[in-house]
């Protein structure tokens, strides 16, 4: 196999892999395991998906299980609900997280709701895989993160992975998982590497953040591509003297509260920092709650920090203006410390 | 290869029809009128809680495509009235059930309307609350079950007014460059809630599109239900060979308002009287001996009425039902 030759092998079980390949990786780990997942979408098959997400697993699976569609979002994720309904495991791609508006009855009036509607009697074992976020250039139309819209509508689940590790581990649950799931994979991840287990029942479990950096001075809860600029900007108040918290929460539904609320009872402070507007985002959510929850354990009002309330420019300087920086989240960071 | 122009069926001829298939067409479409009438009754005057879309004068069509189905074939039904589920199978209590929101409808009491109706073992999936959303999912029902192994097809029924989506246009291309196991039945009564046919197709038949799509486009009586019964016979057993799908286009006609209730004032065409011309029963009397249809249809009200009773006594569900199957 020619991915194997852009794979480096630390042993002990585990790879050096990009983000894409881990995904790859999790949907070829899964087809092997169960017959019944299959895959669906644009350019999915020859190609291998316009970011290469599924190269070669046309060769390995063939053309009933990998298809490539036309142009029809609607009909993608259509199909794949009514796949799922009876008794395949379909995985449907649309090119950019933007088109799930394109699908929105599919995504949000049929995987959603059917089961409830139906008294139980369905169920939608699906995952639509989105690439979302800003890429450098790719413009209004297909740089928006719209990970929020899962949680306004009650019954599919909403997935963030930050890492390889966790876009394999969160993805090969999300094909496991009985419910319909959004998997918002980061455009601009796909090249970064990390450390990925081989073993193919390796299983990142849903509603469990990850801690990626304890701290007693402020909470962080980053998502996405958010989570390295995070972590970079803890680093620089590290410097500074502040050890900050950063927590991961990797699936926005179900959420887990549990693990940022007891963070925040340490720290008395908390801020969110997100790629998608700042305005309605899942920050304010997670804001609101904390504030029901621990009004009186802070010590400051809960920030937030997103994207601007713009669309955003196709130009790739002025793009990145649009959405939080390491320095931007630092300074964020000291002023509400400084509290 | 399709043709250009959809191919009209001819009405059948008296002689060759099968009498104990006539006569089970006869008890199917005598038991969805007879439905239909308690229930237009009772809304009438006693008012309902959800939304009853009339299917009065269709069961025709209903009654004819599902009895060409297999009971593990897959159908998404269309709003108007209950002949589709009621026809594959399911019983008129859980489908009462689901309309007076009771325990026993098929949904355990969530209820409210068409769209709820649901069997999986009878392979009803149910019907889309936005018109037109069921020709994606059928398409993904029939490529699961030729991914499983099985021969089986899938029903999608529809109105004139759900073959303007652009649902119908994805769905048409890709089904048919994947030659998936579909028959797509139009009942096409002239409709579309208060927009006419003529406002909304530049054509005369939508099977007219057919050809564009790369499969036979038929045209068939929907009135008769022997005729409907051959065309969807054929169109099964052409898309469960694998020669993929074809789009029937039933002649029909509305009878009662969208809803029941519904005043239709932007109606010219509207009925007096109660009777519905070129009456699916009466059709189907011709190749019936009256007596045996007389029968049929006592038995039908007689299960209508007191199913409609059993029904109206049945609990509700808890609220807590509210919180039930978000999530599986």
């Amino acid at each position: 196999m020619t991915e194997q030759r852009t794979q480096e092998s630390p042993g002990d079980g585990v790879s050096t892999i990009n983000y894409a390949l881990a995904i790859n990786h999790a949907m070829a780990e899964e087809m092997r395991r169960d017959s019944r997942v299959w895959i669906l979408g644009q350019d999915v098959g020859r190609m291998g998906g316009v970011f290469g997400v599924t190269r070669g697993l046309l060769d390995e699976f063939g053309p009933l299980r990998v298809r490539d569609t036309a142009i029809n979002e609607t009909f993608i994720v259509g199909a794949a609900a009514g796949a799922a309904m009876t008794g395949t495991i379909p995985i449907a791609e649309l090119q950019f997280a933007d088109f799930m508006l394109i699908a929105g009855d599919e995504i949000f009036g049929k995987l959603a709701k059917w089961r409830y509607m139906h008294g139980g009697k369905l169920s939608l074992p699906a995952v639509v895989r989105v690439p979302t976020g800003l890429l450098g250039g790719v413009g209004a139309e297909h740089s928006q993160s719209l990970e929020v819209l899962g949680m306004h509508f009650p019954g599919v689940k909403v997935v963030l992975p930050s890492t390889p590790a966790d876009a394999k581990g969160l993805l090969k649950s999300a094909i496991r998982d009985p419910n319909p799931v959004l998997f918002f994979e980061h455009k601009g991840l796909y090249r970064v590497k990390g450390e990925v287990p081989d073993d193919p029942e390796f299983l990142v479990p849903f509603g469990v953040a990850a801690v990626r950096r304890r701290g007693d001075a402020l909470t962080v809860i980053a998502t996405g591509m958010m989570v390295d600029r995070t972590l970079a900007a803890a680093e620089v108040l590290a410097r500074e003297g502040h050890e900050v918290e950063v927590i991961d929460p990797r699936t926005l539904v179900p959420l887990d509260m549990d693990t940022i609320l007891e963070s925040v009872q340490r720290t008395g402070r908390a801020m969110i920092v997100h790629e998608a507007v700042r305005t309605a985002g899942a920050g304010a959510e997670i804001a609101s709650r904390i504030h029901e929850e621990l009004f009186f354990a802070l010590d400051a009002p809960v920030w937030r920090l997103g994207a601007s309330d713009t669309p955003i420019p196709q130009d790739p300087e002025l793009e990145q203006l649009c959405i939080p920086q390491v320095p931007g989240i630092a300074e964020a960071m000291r002023g509400l410390i400084a509290l | 290869m399709a043709s250009s122009a959809p191919r009209k069926r001819a009405a059948p001829v008296k002689t060759e029809v099968d009498a104990t298939r006539a006569t089970d067409l006869y008890r199917t479409v005598a038991r969805i009128r007879a439905a239909e009438l308690v229930l237009q009754r009772h809304i009438t005057e006693h008012g309902f809680g959800g939304f009853w879309h009339p299917g009065l004068g269709q069961e025709g069509v209903q009654a004819g495509a599902v009895a060409a189905l297999r009971t593990d074939d897959y159908m998404f039904i269309a709003h108007r009235g209950l002949g589709y589920a009621l026809a594959k199978g399911m019983s008129l209590e859980s489908l009462f059930g689901d309309l007076f929101a009771r325990t026993v409808g098929s949904t355990g009491g969530k209820g409210g309307g068409t769209v709820h109706f649901v069997d999986p073992e009878r392979g009803v999936l149910g019907q889309g609350g936005a018109i037109g959303s069921s020709f994606v999912l059928g398409a993904g029902a029939a490529i699961s079950g030729q991914m499983l192994g099985t021969d089986r097809v899938c029903a999608i029924f529809f109105g004139d007014g759900a073959s303007s989506r652009g649902t119908w246009h994805e769905s048409a291309l890709q089904a048919s460059v994947w030659k998936l196991p579909i028959v797509w039945i139009c009942e096409n009564n002239g409709w579309a809630v208060s927009a006419r046919i003529s406002e909304q197709s530049p054509t005369e038949n939508i099977a007219d599109r057919a050809s564009a799509y790369g499969v036979p486009g038929v045209i068939v009586d929907g009135q008769d239900a022997i005729a409907v019964f051959d065309a969807v016979t054929e169109a099964v057993d052409r898309a469960r060979a694998g020669h993929g799908p074809t789009l029937i286009e039933a002649k029909t006609m509305r009878i009662r308002g969208h809803y029941e209730g519904d005043r239709q004032k932007y109606r010219d065409d509207l009925l007096v009287g109660d009777e519905i011309p070129r009456d699916p029963l009466g059709i189907l009397r011709e190749h019936v001996p009256a007596s045996v249809a007389d029968q049929l249809d006592d038995d039908a009200r007689h299960e209508a009425e007191s199913v409609l009773a059993t029904v109206l006594e049945a609990p509700r569900a808890d609220p807590s039902i509210i919180y039930k199957d978000v999530w599986s």
